[in-house]
């Protein structure tokens, strides 16, 4: 398995020595992320995020399937991720390496398990039709913080995604087309968002967000905390490293409260510019059939 | 299928008779396995994992071919001047009541293996062993909350024993709050080492700090709670893996009290002071 080269040893002191002093190599500050962009394909339920060099391709998909035996009331829900060697020669197909195990762990208990996604709302007849969302993570340029920036383009591609519309009568169960009918939104609960500190030095006493992968490399720690707008936390991972006073760890969780409410009106305004771009001539609220029914996400 | 544990609020005890800030009992032992270089026995509560140490050693031919992902590397490559630990972790398929089987690409417990890689390499002076591999296996008996607790704490059990110098214990407990996420009352209480029924029900975090002091290396929480139950969560918690620490070192005591007696090493100059009764 080809490694990837490490930076030597003039470039991780000069990186330390600096972040001692407060300076980061790009000029931000300690608590500042790199811009955060997100454009939205043509189709429903594309992502494309960029952090800094950072970019994320997500896609969702829809299926229908027949729902697990022990869950007949449950659809599936499902995020694929792959890190391809187009990223870095260290990634290979079909070998997972660490990076993309924790990361798709990470994503599956922020998105799946925090139950942002309504999965009872994807069953259409108990235990014989359900949906199956499916969500493939493509990263397409690794610099650092892989894990927020594809949880963002999750949760965007999520949120955009529109599901063919359903209905149900006298048994039959009909899905029509995006012609019929307006293809409707998936029932969302609540977005979380990733928020990853590394830290640096003996103690663990610096403590940077969103890290570029120069940093990453010589940071001796890091910690991943999800959290939505209402202050829930969803998921942290400190998965050992370098000890870090509790105490600072509580600030950083306060501090990633901010960044993630943050985000998460960034992507509230993407998605309604995306939703104005759609709607020429304001047709999409007669031709879709659907009740408005959670106002506020 | 979850529990009420709706009761805590009338008598203030826990599904199993506990307080909010009692530990199960624990049991430990080391030296359990003769032909390992280090070995440890833990109970925490139902919860009984096994570990074996072998290292430093120098590396196997494996390396390369399946490391990291596989063998949950920790700390740095072979080839570079600290040794690298390698966690594995087997999980019975006899361990819990509904024996799931499970492969060895579960990401759960690879995940479990890479924590617990990084959380000892940066506790074991790994340094001081370069071009060398240690290895740490996990047998996971009995699962009955608080697993990956226990794991670490079995670890580094087995790592004093084998001898490998390391800053402090890293001990490692569990806390929870009661009432769900979506209640917003401020009157929870925390909750110390949850067991299964527990950990199914409530939020709860694992915490693994280093020796006496309140710094944390590991911290996992997989539950969605208010970040206001944080702080008493967490400080429950450090304090938890304190008495943890101060049962470990009693058992290690203990050990080295009975080998002492038994003559199966010297007594050292700084034990003068030690109460051999």
């Amino acid at each position: 398995m080809p490694r990837e080269a490490e930076p030597s040893l003039n470039e991780k002191q000069f990186v330390l020595q600096a972040l001692q002093d407060s300076i980061r190599l790009d000029g931000r500050e300690l608590e500042q992320y790199r811009p955060l962009e997100l454009t939205f394909g043509d189709q429903y339920g594309v992502a494309d995020v960029t952090l800094g060099k950072t970019r994320v391709l997500a896609k969702a998909s829809a299926e229908l399937t027949v729902p697990y035996a022990d869950r007949p009331l449950d659809g599936i829900f499902n995020i694929a991720t792959e890190l391809s060697p187009m990223t870095s020669p260290a990634f290979e197909v079909n070998r997972p390496t660490e990076t993309e195990v924790l990361i798709s762990r990470l994503l599956e208990k922020t998105v799946r398990r925090s139950g942002a996604l309504d999965t009872e709302s994807l069953c259409l007849v108990a235990g014989q039709k359900c949906w199956s969302i499916r969500v493939d993570v493509h990263v397409l340029s690794h610099d650092g913080n892989l894990i927020d920036a594809a949880c963002f383009a999750v949760v965007a591609a999520l949120r955009h995604f529109r599901k063919p519309d359903t209905s149900m009568e006298g048994g039959v169960l009909t899905v029509y087309t995006p012609a019929e009918r307006e293809p409707v939104p998936l029932s969302w609960l609540h977005s979380p968002f990733c928020v990853t500190w590394s830290f640096f030095g003996e103690d663990g006493d610096i403590a940077v967000l969103d890290a570029t992968w120069m940093e990453e490399q010589v940071s001796s720690g890091s910690c991943t905390i999800s959290l939505n707008k209402h202050g829930e936390i969803c998921q942290i991972a400190k998965l050992g490293g370098v000890p870090v006073e509790a105490v600072s760890l509580l600030q950083c969780t306060n501090v990633a409260l901010i960044k993630a409410k943050d985000m998460s009106s960034k992507l509230d305004r993407w998605l309604t510019e995306d939703a104005k771009r759609r709607d020429k001539g304001g047709l999409l609220a007669e031709l879709s059939a659907e009740n408005d029914r959670v106002p506020d996400i | 299928m979850p529990l009420d544990t709706s009761t805590y609020g009338l008598a203030l005890l826990r599904v199993d008779g506990r307080r909010w800030n009692e530990l199960r009992r624990i049991h430990a032992q080391i030296r359990t396995q003769a032909a390992a270089d280090g070995s440890s026995y833990l109970e925490m509560g139902h919860t009984k994992v096994m570990c074996v140490v072998t290292g430093p050693s120098e590396p196997g031919p494996r390396r390369g071919a399946a490391g990291g992902a596989a063998g949950g590397g920790g700390g740095a490559g072979g080839q570079s001047k600290d040794a690298e630990v390698v966690v594995n972790i087997v999980i019975a398929g006899f361990s819990s009541v509904d024996r799931k089987r499970r492969g060895r690409g579960d990401k759960r417990t690879l995940e479990m293996q890479s924590t617990l890689a990084n959380t000892l390499a940066a506790t074991l002076h790994t340094h001081l062993f370069p071009h060398s591999q240690i290895n740490i296996s996990l047998h996971v008996l009995s699962q009955d909350g608080s697993l990956l607790a226990a794991l670490i704490n079995a670890a580094t059990l087995a790592c004093v024993d084998a001898g490998i110098p390391m800053t402090d214990y890293v001990t490692a407990c569990t806390a929870g709050s009661t009432s769900t996420y979506a209640a917003n009352d401020e009157g929870a209480d925390p909750l110390l080492d949850l067991n299964h029924q527990e950990e199914q029900e409530l939020p709860g975090l694992t915490v693994a700090t280093l020796g006496d002091s309140d710094r944390v290396v590991a911290l996992v929480c997989e539950s969605r709670v208010q970040i206001s139950r944080l702080e008493g969560m967490l400080a429950v918690g450090v304090d938890g893996c304190k008495q943890v620490r101060e049962i470990l070192d009693q058992v290690i005591k203990a050990q080295g009290q009975k080998m002492i007696l038994e003559g199966t090493v010297d007594k050292g100059t700084g034990l003068n002071d030690m109460d051999l009764d």
